[in-house]
């Protein structure tokens, strides 16, 4: 994967042009193929349908894909070694848990260790013998998340994988979204048009409108919470493991986003006393790429910073840091 | 005893036929599922032909195709050395015709209610076309598989004018039951005529109730 000190990204490279009746889809872009990118727009605005089309599942498209230069184009879906989230989990219901996870698998080449592996990243053990008519909602876009990755993609994507869930629910999955991509090395594209998804997952916004792609919205740096508590002005977040007092007004359940906007400070020794409101520790998943940016792991949410002249070296992989905020500022999302 | 002969005969015919329509009928069916061709409404039409033909006219082309007279059945002629008029073979080969629709149309709603999606599913998980049928589009229409085993057999048994028109009366080599039964009732040998069509009866009653009962459980009851 690309993403290491100061190499360049491998992209995903596509110019595709579809009619389906009177909707025409016309998208020229090049994708880096790190992290997660939102695919983003109003409903009918072509999003799942340019996803199908770079997963090979629409057969009347025109144009070319190259993921990392290699062609993709001319060759069927099954060829192209994605892994596939559909908003409805798809998952086949005459074989249980465990034969779905190995059915991408086994047809892949992907040995059981790195089924295992999924097995526990995404929390599956206690579902493997269950059939998936028994499953919860949420269960199923877990297990079908797990099946994509058990057949050892090159990128996922996910089409409005929590379109379907109660807000807690999506809340309970976001975090192995994040994780499934960051564990496993797997960049995703994600079709979504949910602000609160975007916030908590995307590292970076691709907008599509009918039918076009309308550039790119970078996303702020920011932590993405829940409202544990309420007390007056105040509200309390739950960030991972840790606990933040914000102001704002609120109800328990909520989700909220803490931006770091840019007065932050990052650094690799322990802050001791120091007037930052909040400090929190990081660790980078990825160094510094060709745009500049390094992505770090707080709490398990990705965060994307830019790379300031000032700071003197590039920090590597697995660095522990430290992030000082001087202000706490806090949204809804 | 010419009942028994006629018993052991049609379960016979009955049984080749199955094979060989589950055979012909899944791919066919397959296809009736997934094309927008242009030509599917009259492949539907024709495979249901059976359905609204009387027998009797079904039986009068195939008779007209098999004699030896024709290309068709001169070919068989002189690939067998017999005609296909009046024997196994040819019973057979009407059978299939007539039987089609039972087999075909519970195969196409069973491959229609998989859907495109469990293909897509199975497709981006690095299946073939052909493996992903094999092992998820086959297994999940298995009930439409065994109905239309069961449909063809039945049905199969129950015919009487096509194999008329094509088989004869031949006792041991065309007369099935339903043909001895006619043959029962014609010559006032009732109580013959009593045993074969009550047994039929019962068969029937017993093979729909079957049908019924695998449809009739929740779509993945018992999986």
């Amino acid at each position: 994967m690309g993403g290491g000190c100061g190499q360049v990204p491998d992209l995903l490279e596509f110019s595709l042009t579809l009619r389906l009746g009177d909707f025409v889809l016309n998208a020229a872009e090049k994708i880096p193929l790190t992290g997660i990118t939102a695919l983003s727009g109003p409903s009918g605005s072509g999003k799942t349908t340019l996803l199908r089309a770079i997963a090979g599942l629409e057969p009347t498209v025109e144009g070319h894909v190259y993921f990392a230069g290699e062609r993709w184009s001319g060759l069927d879906a099954g060829s192209r070694k994605i892994g596939y989230v559909f908003q409805d989990a798809r998952l086949f219901p005459h074989l249980d848990v465990t034969e779905n996870l190995r059915y991408g698998a086994v047809r892949r080449g992907v040995g059981p260790d790195r089924v295992d592996a999924i097995v526990k990243a995404l929390d599956l053990r206690p579902l493997l013998r269950r059939m998936p008519t028994t499953l919860s909602g949420g269960e199923m876009q877990r297990v079908a998340l797990g099946r994509a990755l058990a057949s050892g993609p090159r990128i996922l994507l996910m089409d409005e994988p929590l379109a379907g869930l109660d807000q807690a629910r999506k809340a309970g999955l976001m975090p192995y979204i994040s994780r499934a991509v960051s564990e496993f090395g797997v960049p995703a594209l994600y079709v979504s048009h949910s602000v609160e998804e975007l916030a908590f997952l995307a590292d970076r916004i691709l907008r599509i409108r009918d039918g076009e792609l309308d550039g790119w919205s970078e996303t702020a740096p920011r932590l993405v919470g829940q409202v544990v508590q309420v007390r007056g002005n105040c509200l309390e977040l739950a960030i991972g493991g840790v606990s933040v007092q914000v102001k704002g007004r609120g109800r328990p359940g909520e989700t909220w986003a803490l931006l770091l906007g840019n007065e932050y400070l990052v650094s690799t020794n322990p802050p001791g006393k120091s007037n930052a409101a909040l400090s929190l520790q990081a660790r980078v998943i990825e160094a510094v790429g060709e745009n500049g940016h390094y992505v770090v792991d707080v709490e398990g949410q990705r965060v994307t910073l830019p790379w300031k002249d000032d700071e003197r070296r590039v920090l590597p992989e697995h660095t522990a840091l430290w992030l000082s905020i001087p202000r706490v500022l806090a949204r809804p999302v | 005893m010419s009942l028994w002969s006629s018993v052991w005969l049609t379960l016979q015919l009955a049984g080749v036929t199955t094979v060989i329509l589950v055979v012909i009928s899944i791919p066919l069916a397959w296809w009736l599922a997934g094309t927008a061709s242009r030509i599917k409404p009259a492949v539907e039409a024709l495979t249901a032909m059976p359905l609204v033909l009387p027998p009797t006219v079904l039986g009068f082309y195939l008779l007209i195709l098999m004699s030896p007279a024709s290309p068709v059945g001169a070919f068989w002629v002189t690939l067998t050395g017999e005609s296909l008029t009046f024997s196994f073979s040819g019973l057979v080969i009407a059978s299939v015709f007539y039987s089609l629709p039972f087999a075909v149309q519970p195969l196409q709603g069973a491959f229609q209610s998989v859907g495109r999606g469990m293909m897509e599913a199975a497709a981006t998980l690095g299946a073939s076309r052909w493996d992903a049928f094999r092992s998820v589009a086959l297994p999940l229409s298995r009930r439409g598989v065994l109905t239309a085993a069961v449909l063809s057999f039945a049905h199969t048994v129950g015919e009487f004018g096509v194999v008329l028109m094509v088989g004869g009366n031949i006792p041991g080599q065309t007369r099935l039951i339903s043909i001895e039964i006619y043959s029962a009732v014609e010559t006032l040998d009732y109580a013959s005529a009593h045993l074969l069509s009550g047994g039929l009866l019962v068969f029937s009653f017993i093979v729909l109730t079957i049908v019924y009962r695998m449809n009739g459980r929740g779509v993945w009851a018992g999986a």
